[in-house]
């Protein structure tokens, strides 16, 4: 029974309330199932971390109970039953691991950095679910990705939702070096294994199609117009092995992007609820949509993989979600407490005491140094729980000086290690506190190897430049590789490609052939294919210099204008991947595209006009081709017949005839 | 049987276009005066409208303005060590440095712009917490107004304001705040630079609020708002509603075009005539007199208006920085660029204004004026009928030369330094040169004359027509001040009354001419900003460094055509006679 219910517990989904169900019934039995209420305590602090609200209590209540019926039962024997049954759950962990790191940065900025590891159960590859000897157990792995990776033929996954800024130059280098978290918006990539690139795109589309349903994100908006197969950029490592399940077919690597995106609390969810906790323990119990997008900058990022073992031919998926976030610590603070940032009061104003300063004069001194805060604060929540069912504990890590203090509170504990790092066992409430007397005392980081920053040039509705900045600020030359999708609306002209050398900083002149060394270009076809330009790029020491390129605005087509209120056309961000010296991947800003909007009543004057203008020239055309041109004496001389008073004559005249030929 | 028909037959019956033809100079001048009717008109009651907001995302003053309390003391503390600054005498590029400082001190990227020939400009970027920094509205404050004052409170403000901004969550743009040296030129190279070669960009610029205060006094009077462009633009009319809404609702006076305290409680016919005319006026000389800021923002879409302090008074310094606090609340709420509402207006008062179609068909008016003047050049004289090819063509080249030597006068004088005096004396002595003209040295044909005048008339017909869609105010006021071309009479060997008719001519040529024009206007309406010929140094500046149109339309606009009408001034030998010469000979 011990079994069944706890393999419930992992797998399904509500399990919380049968559970609790389950144990008062078991209350209510008589002495002997005490036993059995026993077993299941036990699996209570195991599982603890999976049904969060439910479970201290609950626990409390068996405790309870045990004790009141206790006289039947030899203490002996329920402590081995106890040891027994731990031995059992000991051996059902399962490939599920997660961490929270936390880093102070410069500026009273925090990076908090989530990320959950997942592994599936192995399967022979080739064969569905769908085959009648074949079944297979989910355990921590999603459900929805199995078959979707296996309809798609999707060796490979990789999705990032990233917004905001990174402040690259205060901040140094982003987490993970930049190779999980994307431009602004929404970006995939995929590999997929397919016998033509036609097939392949179908899949991708498939792909794309079930994750914007997933995920609530407009993904299905990708198409050909914004689909690129990169050539240098994105391919996986070569220590990376990529495994073919049918020799006859090839993998691709297909890439997207959907620039400015909204990242939003409809994409967070789901991602939470891919988790195994599904944001009900552990430390996704903190992770709060309200919260995680009051940040200055957060990514969610998620990566599938296919591994696979050639000794027994076994593949299992491996899946990797990351959820980082900066948040301004002082005003996220300040905004719990008070959500409009009203002016300070007199006796809060906190002035520079170096400057001249009265009741009236206050010069504001630098950002408080000192801050003490804890977790639940700024998260609003507090950690509920451990996940017992993995195979390694929660970690809570922090990258600190010594300035910095940083403790675990359990209950109304503090603890604190020298490690700076924590495990969490226990089914109990955890919170974190962090506090320093010297913020600005951050770890030193690893330097930017290249700045990269873009914007549009030029003037008018008519044609414009994309200026490219490289800087880089080390002794080393640094060899990138440059990746760019334009839209096809852009036409881009190579041609006009040329670098400018800024001599701000006194940097050394370099010319294009100095500085680029390989290129693809794959221009755009209208309304079917993006400009893809991908080129390697060596910096030099200490150099900055501009790369740009004119590039001719579009007019589009009467329904190609988004139908709501737009302020321009978003232009996803350039994606430069540092090879060496070291690896790192930075994204520039994305741009907004603004062109020339036509007044959209535009197209009733139109119509008005052309009609009008054809009616006009039906007419005259008609009235050449049915009537005859007189002159005035004959047109007179006919009208003079035709009125109704000479008709009114001639019947007058014929009347009087026959009365005249009567009479 | 046609209606069309019927009149046709009646205006053929009653020999209407005969009579028409014949009154064509009369029907020159009548449309030109019902031109300057129609203007008369528009401020009149039911010409004109209200003011309204027209993008409802806007919502101007919807939310509660925080710029106040112990905001104050911060402002007070940012003017007191820029004062200290200033009294210490920092150079400029230090005093940006430290500027910079406390800047980056709540969290603005800054770099600095150096344009030695131009002057610098510090520029901070706040990134907007939770936008797709792909936007952003910039907070200016020049070091030094345009009255060249020292704009101590409106840095204040600038740093303060945005000190207050980076502590809202709220922002879905970029602000960036910028500080130059002057509000003209330093700020235009650094608006140029921002599009061109800068490194630290923030997105493109929806709008621009440039804040004036030139004085360390806490309290002041009224607001006066600023918002003509370069060229004939003007911001949308949404962001000025907002503008003068806010200031309203704040409990302030809003001048318009410098109007002063005392007039502006009057909203009456006169008041509102005076307004529209100031608007005109301002509109029409934007570039060429001293810059407000508002000004170099134009031609990148970007609506800008400045904000300046003005008088002594009860309203404080807080106040004021709430009108650019709301106008980033309301900016911030857009999602699509300042479309609704009109590009193209003149206010009346500050709540009224009026649309183009009120007082564009009086500048079409004028065009027509020029056009019926072609025509009566062309069909009311002995040479209407025959088809004179060689003096048509010989006409047609004589433009042509004109419009040559209207190229070449308006680059010399742009790009050498020969002084504008020479300009205006050698206009004058053009248009009195029939005067002194013995008569036997005239070697023009009286065709030519005529066909000559009816190119010029046509052509700034459609010089006109071009431009007033574009700036109707510059167009109106070329096309009002050109308007004595028209009533320049050709005459030949035989008139009589040689003198008188020659003496009319040569004055109206002079005063219509586009220099001597320029000039004498400027000098009535604007002498304090142009004593003596300084109105063409500021023509030349204003091409060279904010790229106004100005001196171009009036060197390739006007003169090509004032040209053509002082030579066919000239006494001339008609037609009739050369035949009877050639067939003696």
């Amino acid at each position: 029974m011990a079994l069944s219910c706890f393999l419930r517990s992992v797998s399904g989904t509500n399990i919380d309330v049968n559970e609790y169900d389950l144990v008062n019934s078991a209350m209510q039995d008589d002495a002997d199932d005490v036993i059995v209420t026993g077993s299941c305590k036990t699996n209570f602090t195991a599982q603890s971390t999976t049904e969060a609200v439910a479970s201290p209590s609950a626990t409390r209540n068996v405790e309870e109970n045990t004790v009141a019926d206790a006289h039947t039962v030899e203490d002996v024997q329920f402590q081995d039953f106890v040891e027994e049954t731990m031995l059992v759950l000991d051996e059902l962990k399962y490939p599920y691991q997660e961490d929270l790191r936390l880093k102070p940065l410069p500026g009273n900025h925090l990076l908090s950095s989530f990320s959950f590891d997942m592994k599936s159960e192995s399967f022979t590859p080739g064969k569905t679910d769908l085959d009648i000897d074949q079944y297979s157990h989910y355990t921590v792995f999603p459900k929805p990705f199995k078959p979707l990776l296996e309809r798609t033929a999707t060796r490979q996954l990789h999705l990032r939702f990233t917004r905001g800024f990174w402040d690259a130059e205060s901040w140094d280098t982003l987490p993970y070096d930049g190779f999980k978290s994307g431009g602004s918006g929404v970006e995939l990539w995929a590999i997929i294994e397919s016998d033509s690139q036609e097939n392949a795109y179908r899949q991708w589309k498939s792909l794309a199609n079930s994750l914007s349903g997933l995920f609530c994100a407009s993904i299905n908006f990708i198409d050909s117009t914004k689909t690129t197969y990169p050539v240098y950029a994105f391919h996986p490592a070569a220590s990376e092995e990529l495994p073919l399940f049918d020799q006859d077919k090839q993998l691709y690597l297909i890439r997207a992007a959907l620039a400015n995106e909204p990242v939003c609390t409809e994409n967070l969810t789901p991602l939470i609820k891919l988790l195994p906790t599904k944001g009900k323990s552990g430390l996704s119990s903190y992770l709060d949509g309200h919260k995680v997008f009051d940040s200055i900058w957060h990514s969610l990022s998620i990566d599938i993989e296919t591994q696979c073992d050639d000794l027994y031919g076994e593949c299992r998926y491996s899946m990797e979600a990351m959820v980082d976030m900066v948040i301004n610590v002082p005003n996220t603070i300040e905004r719990v407490e008070n959500p409009i940032p009203k002016p300070v009061e007199a006796d809060k104003l906190r002035c520079d005491q170096t400057k001249h300063f009265d009741a009236f004069v206050c010069f504001p001194s630098s950002d408080n140094a000192e801050t003490d805060f804890l977790f639940s604060k700024i998260f609003g929540k507090s950690i509920r729980g451990c996940d017992n069912f993995a195979s390694s504990p929660s970690r809570v890590c922090a990258n600190i000086t010594d300035d910095w203090s940083f403790t675990l509170k359990v209950g109304d504990d503090y603890l604190g290690l020298d490690s700076n790092c924590f495990e969490l066992n226990e089914g109990v409430e955890y919170d974190i506190n962090l506090s320093s007397a010297n913020t600005s005392s951050v770890t030193v980081l690893d330097e930017v190897p290249l700045y990269v920053s873009r914007s549009l040039t030029g003037y008018g509705q008519d044609h414009g430049g994309l200026r490219t900045v490289f800087h880089n600020p080390r002794s080393q030359p640094v060899r990138a590789i440059y990746f760019e999708t334009l839209p096809w609306f852009m036409r881009v002209y190579l041609s006009t490609l040329q670098v400018d050398n800024t001599h701000s900083n006194g940097s050394p002149n370099v010319t294009v052939e100095d500085i680029m060394q390989s290129m693809h270009y794959v221009p755009a076809i209208d309304r079917s294919r993006p400009t893809h330009l991908e080129y390697i790029i060596e910096i030099p020491a200490f150099t900055s210099f501009a790369v740009s390129y004119q590039y001719d605005k579009t007019l589009l087509q009467f329904a190609e204008y988004p139908p709501d209120a737009n302020h321009g056309f978003e232009i996803e961000s350039a994606v430069i991947t540092v090879v060496s010296p070291t690896d790192y991947q930075i994204r520039t800003a994305t741009l907004l595209l603004s062109l020339s909007t036509p007044d959209f009543s535009m197209p009733y004057n139109v119509i008005i006009i052309t009609s009008t203008v054809m009616g006009l020239i039906f007419g005259m055309i008609f009235n050449l081709l049915v009537k005859r041109v007189v002159t005035v004496e004959e047109a007179d001389k006919v009208l003079a017949e035709r009125t109704i008073k000479a008709k009114l004559l001639r019947l007058k005249q014929k009347i009087l005839s026959r009365i005249g030929i009567a009479t | 049987m046609g209606l069309f028909e019927t009149l046709q037959r009646k205006a053929v019956k009653l020999g209407l276009l005969p009579k028409l033809l014949a009154a064509l100079p009369l029907l020159s001048a009548l449309t030109a005066v019902v031109s300057v009717v129609m203007i008369l008109i528009i401020p009149m009651n039911g010409q004109y409208r209200n003011t309204y907001i027209s993008e409802n995302a806007l919502m101007p003053s919807q939310a509660y303005s925080y710029f106040r309390e112990t905001e104050w003391n911060i402002l007070r503390g940012y003017r007191t060590e820029i004062e200290v600054l200033n009294s210490r005498g920092v150079s400029a590029s230090d005093r940006y440095d430290i500027v910079a400082g406390w800047l980056n001190e709540f969290g603005a990227k800054t770099a600095v712009y150096r344009n030695e020939e131009m002057g610098d400009t510090l520029y901070g970027v706040l990134h907007a917490p939770r936008g797709d920094g792909t936007e952003a509205m910039v907070l200016c404050a020049p070091w030094n107004n345009s009255e060249g004052e020292f704009n101590i409170g409106g840095s204040a403000l600038a740093i303060a304001l945005s000190r207050y901004f980076s502590r809202w969550p709220v922002w879905s743009k970029n602000i960036i705040v910028v500080f130059s040296d002057n509000p003209s030129v330093a700020l235009r190279s650094w608006v140029e630079a921002y599009h061109t070669s800068l490194d630290l960009t923030g997105g493109s610029i929806e709008a621009a609020v440039i804040l004036d205060y030139p004085s360390n006094n806490d309290y002041f009077n009224y607001t006066e708002i600023h918002f003509e462009g370069l060229n004939g633009e003007l911001p949308n009319l949404d962001l000025v509603n907002v503008a003068v809404h806010i200031t309203q609702h704040e409990g302030m006076k809003v001048s318009l075009h410098g109007l002063p305290r005392s007039e502006l409680e009057k909203n009456n016919y006169w008041s509102r005539l005076k307004l529209l005319f100031l608007g005109m006026k301002d509109s029409t000389l934007a570039g060429m007199k001293k810059a407000h800021g508002n000004e170099v923002f134009s031609g990148w879409r970007i609506q800008a208006v400045t904000l300046k302090a003005r008088g002594e008074g009860q309203i404080d310094i807080t106040t004021f920085g709430r009108i650019p606090e709301a106008m980033f609340r309301s900016i911030n709420n857009l999602l699509e660029k300042f479309h609704q509402s009109f590009f193209f207006y003149f206010l009346l008062s500050p709540n009224n204004f009026v649309s183009i179609s009120s007082y564009l068909p009086s500048a079409v008016l004028l065009s027509i004026t020029f056009a019926i003047a072609a025509v009566d050049a062309t069909v009311n004289n002995a040479y209407a009928s025959a088809l004179h090819i060689t003096y048509t063509l010989l006409a047609a080249l004589a433009s042509v030369i004109s419009l040559l030597v209207s190229f070449l006068v308006a680059h010399w004088f742009l790009y050498s330094t020969t002084s504008p005096l020479y300009l205006i004396l050698g206009s004058v002595v053009l248009a009195v040169s029939p005067l002194v003209m013995s008569r036997s040295n005239n070697a023009l044909r009286e065709p030519v004359c005529y066909r000559m005048r009816t190119l010029g008339y046509i052509y700034y017909s459609l010089i006109l027509t071009s431009l007033l869609m574009l700036n109707f105010p510059l167009a109106f006021s070329i096309g009002l001040f050109g308007y004595p071309m028209t009533l320049v009479k050709p005459l030949n060997i035989y008139s009589k009354s040689q003198m008188s008719l020659k003496l009319r001519n040569s004055v109206l040529l002079v005063i219509s001419n586009p220099f001597v024009a320029t000039w004498l206007i400027c000098t009535v309406v604007e002498n304090s900003e142009f004593p003596n010929l300084d109105v063409f140094a500021a023509l030349f500046s204003a091409w060279k460094d904010l790229n106004c149109w100005t001196w171009f339309v009036l060197c390739l606009g006007w003169l090509p055509t004032w040209l053509l009408v002082t030579f066919s001034s000239f006494t001339s030998i008609p037609a009739a006679e050369t035949t009877i010469e050639k067939k003696s000979n």
